[in-house]
């Protein structure tokens, strides 16, 4: 199995450092379970995790659970099996993960946890999430704005069993339902995928021809999304995305999609992991266990400053 | 919510007596929800655990009215709070223009979120100089040093920005809601609610050269034209 192959060779990477660095015993290990780096937002998690892991003078052991809150589980109980002394967990459902956090903190493994909360306090230790309402209320009003207040649109939403998916979509409609000449003709979910966002906004399109604009849950379909509008012939339509990926950055400097949230995604992994060395080292919980990162809009003004999930000054 | 549903409307059990318990367990397993809690408490009162399931709260949703959280605070802590804390808003602002952690320790929310921009109460007293009343985000220029020039923007309704009523009270805090849809919901109805008994009653039309005074609060955000305050109260003045 894959899984088990990567866990071979962290393990092995692990006695290679262990043999060049030669420290007196092992060092301590950080988990670091994401869903699939196919994303580049979770892939920037991981990084932003392992890179501070590191610095700490821990080893990292990255593991993603493809939202599949089952593998999610097993995943936990490999972590358990070896020892690890925290996880940073970005999980596979608010309801779901609460069990498989418990079972981390009843063997005495914390967890800090990134980008999603869960439906329970007092199981993880953090729960250092982005403030997706605050960000989705950002993209919204900016829709709105470039909308004119008044005209027809789609919303794309994510994957169901993504809590974010949910809250970003309440934060859209909690600014765009107060504007009645926006009308919403179509709403559908495809699973945050491009390929899917592509597919739905083609028929999406043949049915409704007069859109103004498309709001979507995350980039990589407002990427789709956008792809289609292309091929349609329609650059006219205004598209907003979610999340500041690179690839959306580029479009919007281009003058392609217009609009985006940035997540500080990086960021947020590192202060997971700050948070777990505190707790490790010191015993010390953070003051407050859930904490929001506020959102920042992104666009033609800003768009060419962001790098990698992080606006440089 | 579905699960309570579903155990209210459910007809009499297919199961003995002997068996309810066994029944109990078996139903809840099918919530796909965390069962220890419910457990523990079936197991600890067996005989009459069919009563004690309608209240018990799975999700977030049931109870959760921020319309009426706001209502019951706004007259006993709202208010009061905003007019012990507000500031004149050039004061704020002069300072946190130039120095937003001072102006943050000196009369910002000291319990905000860690890494949120800071909020303040302020008043807002001066002339109307220019308005937007054509956007359903309507809103109005202050001049409140007599310069000429707008210093803040008032948002009077009925689509308003921001939850800077919520976020300038030290007494909230997201750790007391269940997740950030809660939360971000309870920031709203402190929007809805200013609007709903204050802002719709203000006049609309001619608005430039009026005065205005104003309750409310802002949160200091970059890349702004100007400063967006949220009033909690708001009179306008007679026309010129």
């Amino acid at each position: 199995m894959k899984l088990t192959r990567r866990m071979t060779l962290a393990a092995f990477a692990g006695m290679l450092a262990l043999g060049t660095a030669a420290p007196a015993c092992a060092a301590d290990l950080i988990a670091i379970i994401t869903p699939s780096h196919d994303n580049p937002f979770f892939k920037a998690e991981a990084v932003g995790a392992e890179a501070k892991s590191k610095e700490l003078g821990y080893e990292a052991l990255v593991l993603v659970h493809d939202d599949d809150a089952n593998k999610q589980s097993e995943l936990i109980d490999t972590a358990i099996g070896r020892g690890a002394k925290a996880i940073i967990l970005d999980n596979a459902g608010a309801d779901a993960t609460v069990a498989a956090v418990q079972k981390a903190k009843d063997a005495g493994v914390p967890s800090f946890l990134i980008d999603r909360e869960i439906n329970a306090t007092g199981v993880a230790v953090a729960q250092i999430v982005s403030n997706n309402y605050q960000g989705a209320q950002l993209g919204a009003q900016e829709f709105v704005k470039l909308m004119g207040e008044k005209g027809n649109f789609v919303e794309l939403v994510g994957k169901e069993s993504d809590t974010n998916a949910g809250i970003r979509s309440k934060g859209y409609h909690d600014v765009i339902d107060d504007y009645p000449d926006l009308k919403m003709v179509a709403q559908q979910s495809a699973n945050w995928s491009q390929t899917e966002a592509y597919a739905k906004m083609e028929s999406i399109l043949q049915a409704n021809p007069d859109i103004k604009g498309v709001i979507s849950g995350n980039d990589t379909m407002a990427m789709g999304a956008y792809a289609a509008l292309v091929a349609a012939n329609r650059k006219d339509v205004i598209v907003v995305g979610f999340d500041g990926s690179n690839d959306v950055r580029d479009s919007i400097t281009a003058g392609g999609i217009k609009a985006t949230v940035l997540q500080p995604a990086f960021a947020q992994a590192q202060m997971a992991v700050e948070q777990a060395n505190d707790f490790i080292k010191n015993k010390k919980s953070p003051a407050k266990e859930k904490q929001l990162m506020d959102c920042l809009l992104v666009n033609g003004d800003n768009a060419p400053k962001l790098e990698t999930f992080a606006l440089t000054n | 919510m579905n699960s309570e549903g579903r155990l209210k409307g459910r007809p009499s059990p297919p199961f003995s007596v002997g068996a309810d318990h066994h029944a109990e367990q078996q139903t809840i397993m099918l919530n796909n929800k965390p069962t220890w809690p419910i457990l523990v408490v079936a197991v600890g009162i067996s005989l009459t655990a069919c009563k004690i399931l309608p209240t018990q709260s799975g999700g977030s949703g049931n109870a959760f009215n921020p319309d009426k959280m706001v209502e019951e605070i706004w007259v006993a802590k709202v208010v009061p709070h905003l007019q012990r804390k507000a500031v004149p808003f050039a004061e704020v602002h002069a300072l946190a223009k130039t120095d937003p952690a001072s102006a943050g320790a000196k009369y910002g929310n000291p319990s905000k979120q860690a890494n949120s921009p800071w909020t303040f109460a302020v008043r807002v007293e001066g002339k109307i100089i220019a308005a937007n009343t054509a956007s359903r985000a309507a809103t109005m220029d202050i001049d409140v040093d007599g310069d000429g020039k707008a210093d803040a923007r008032v948002q009077i309704g009925p689509a308003m920005r921001g939850t800077a009523l919520r976020d300038s009270l030290d007494f909230i805090q997201f750790n007391d809601f269940t997740n950030q849809i809660d939360f971000a919901q309870f920031g709203k109805a402190f929007n809805a609610y200013a609007d709903k008994t204050v802002l719709s009653k203000l006049p609309r039309d001619a608005l430039d050269g009026r005065t205005a005074r104003v309750l409310g609060a802002y949160t200091l955000e970059s890349g702004q034209d100007l400063p967006l305050v949220t009033p909690a109260e708001a009179e306008i003045g007679p026309k010129p």
